[in-house]
């Protein structure tokens, strides 16, 4: 009990001690803008933030760039925007780990006059109207574009029949969902192309690996996998390697990383949607800095989304 | 019995001086850290981790751990916000979310207690087959938008306190007199010291074990309700290793791993320090790789400094 009577004793007194506020930076300063990305470990994010940080160079903004310590930890980065918002920065963009999860922490940037721009994954816009919620922009491409776009290849690789696997991100990702969604919308039209399995590897290269394996064991016929981003279809690569089965399956990957680039070059990947993280960020940076100066921006920025093989 | 509590004193001082230490240090770094909001923010911020941090204490005070707490929260998030989505009254919604958390502490309480099982086998497989459940439930989709009644229990001030700080005061003063002034307290420490001793002088222990994970599902199912409100979603993949943040705020806390020891004050405490450490670290714009570090250091520090104080109030 006295330790309670202590701990509301000492918040008090540091209510009482709050008048550092005014200590705040004066005019003329440099524009802050945050970057709050879903993660900070995938290849994908890291050009993202590459792009952001040359803008800023360049421009003199300065450029704060934090992520949770989980892609899939929405309550972090929700902490991580009401924190920033604490820092008064001048412009949050922000990659949402939830399409309405994030809607409460961007209410919160709008009460405090802070422009959002939404990048790489869309909000839910219905919800955000519903809500009263504004967000400046979305800088992105259409994931649902990118898996139609692999979908009409499969179709059109062959005309015999040919046995489809999926490997799936995190189920109930945005992100992936979409890329799903137009992959399988896709490869409706082409009758010959069967969907045989679609399993979750969690946007894992260590789990591609592993599903892949047991999809193998399951299904000896197997000619395409289509893998909902890079490193599943790295590690479905690797599994299929170790099965010699190399010749027979035909793998399509999602964000053209490098490794997978490289992998297209020698023939072990067929193809991958490339999308253009650096691009998106230098353009986050772009539209950011142009909010804060009042000028307007369009509500949809598209990024382009191309699917490239050898 | 004196001694014991100038000991706790001791210890909850030692820990409490490492949150004014680390409030003093930001305070220093950013003019950001001690103001009204952020502070008011932090509290809000802390109160998820610290409602779970409750029911973890009690378990970790029997010697036990409860890994399944992060699955246990998805899960009763999900089931609280399908009947609100069926338009099941408020009161009845939160008794189903509460309900569901009971149930599954109380599968495992009983396999642990009954069926002699090491609590961190059975809460390791809770762990799974709770997430599992949530997705099952959902099909893996998120249930989202919540009428304003609800959302005010996360998002609500009474004055200028938010919410979520009141609710888990609240908790934290019923679990503190659940601890310190009742029979069931009594006995949670007496199994965590000496199981056997505790139940050759007559005390149903299987009973009592089997009611503290009850109360670790019960704590979860608190916190999921307040991070529906919050997110106004619930999601089947929420709460992923928040079993680590609550045990470390209980272990920052000073209750000892070898049960028998510990205050919820100290818990209380330990989840301030983790709460003010990720927001000062935010605040600073520290890179989010080095975080990690920080924390993790902070975390083995806050022990080791803890033991120290132990040993020279000896």
């Amino acid at each position: 009990m006295k330790i309670l009577i202590i701990i509301m004793l000492s918040i008090s007194f540091m209510f009482l001690g709050c008048n550092r506020e005014s200590e705040q930076k004066g005019e003329g300063e440099k524009i802050r803008v945050a970057l709050v990305l879903k993660t900070l470990n995938s290849p994908f994010f890291i050009s993202l933030k590459q792009g952001a940080e040359q803008v800023a160079q360049s421009t003199g903004v300065e450029m704060i760039v934090q992520a949770p310590e989980r892609e899939i930890d929405v309550e972090k980065q929700m902490q991580i925007i009401e924190n920033l918002i604490q820092t008064r920065v001048n412009a949050i963009c922000v990659s949402p780990s939830g399409s309405r999860e994030l809607l409460p922490a961007i209410g919160k940037a709008n009460q405090a006059d802070i422009p959002v721009l939404i990048i790489d994954t869309r909000i839910d816009e219905t919800a955000a109207r519903e809500q009263g919620i504004e967000t400046v922009t979305f800088i992105g491409s259409d994931n649902y574009q990118g898996g139609k776009l692999a979908g009409e290849y499969t179709g059109n690789l062959s005309d015999n029949d040919l046995n489809v696997v999926v490997l799936e991100g995190i189920p109930g990702h945005e992100t992936g969902d979409n890329r799903l969604q137009g992959f399988t919308d896709a490869v409706k039209e082409y009758p010959h192309i069967k969907i045989i399995a679609s399993q979750p590897g969690n946007w894992e290269r260590d789990q591609g690996y592993n599903v892949m394996q047991n999809l193998l064991q399951a299904h000896p016929d197997i000619n395409v996998v289509f893998a909902c981003n890079d490193l599943m279809a790295l590690g479905a690569m690797e599994a299929i390697m170790a099965s010699d089965k190399t010749d027979q399956i035909r793998i399509i990957g999602f964000d053209a990383i490098e490794e997978a680039r490289k992998e297209i070059q020698l023939g072990n990947l067929e193809a991958s949607i490339a999308q253009h993280p650096e691009e998106m960020g230098r353009l986050a940076v772009e539209y950011a800095i142009q909010a804060v100066q009042g000028k307007s921006v369009p509500n949809y920025i598209p990024v382009k989304i191309e699917l490239i093989t050898r | 019995m004196i001694s014991r509590s100038i000991l706790h004193f001791g210890r909850q001082f030692g820990t409490f001086i490492g949150l004014v230490f680390l409030c003093v240090i930001l305070w220093i770094l950013t003019p950001y850290f001690l103001t009204v909001s952020n502070l008011l923010n932090i509290l809000e911020q802390s109160s998820i981790n610290a409602i779970i941090a409750v029911g973890m204490t009690f378990v970790i005070i029997t010697a036990g751990i409860d890994l399944s707490v992060g699955s246990i929260l998805a899960f009763a998030g999900v089931v609280l916000a399908s009947t609100l989505e069926a338009g099941v009254p408020l009161p009845l919604a939160l008794a189903a979310g509460l309900g569901l958390g009971s149930l599954c502490g109380l599968v495992n309480g009983a396999l642990i207690s009954f069926g002699k099982l090491p609590p961190f086998i059975v809460t390791l497989g809770m762990m799974s087959i709770a997430r599992g459940g949530a997705l099952l439930f959902t099909s893996g989709r998120p249930i989202s938008g919540f009428a304003e009644s609800f959302r005010w229990l996360a998002t609500g001030k009474l004055f200028f306190i938010p919410m979520p700080f009141i609710i888990m005061i609240l908790i934290y003063l019923v679990a503190h007199i659940l601890l310190t002034r009742t029979k069931f307290g009594r006995y949670t420490y007496a199994i965590g010291g000496n199981e056997e001793a505790t139940r050759l002088s007559g005390v149903n222990v299987r009973f009592h074990k089997t009611m503290v994970y009850v109360l670790s599902g019960l704590t979860s199912a608190f916190a999921a309700i307040l991070l529906t409100a919050r997110l106004n979603s619930a999601q089947p993949i929420a709460g992923i290793m928040y079993e680590l943040d609550a045990i470390a705020a209980t272990v920052i806390g000073g209750t000892s791993l070898m049960g028998g020891e510990g205050t919820l004050g100290g818990t209380l405490i330990g989840a301030l320090i983790m709460g003010v450490l990720r927001n000062g670290l935010n605040i600073l714009g520290i890179s989010s790789f080095l975080q990690q570090i920080i924390i993790g250091s902070v975390i083995i520090l806050a022990v080791l400094f803890d033991i120290v104080i132990k040993r020279q109030s000896k």
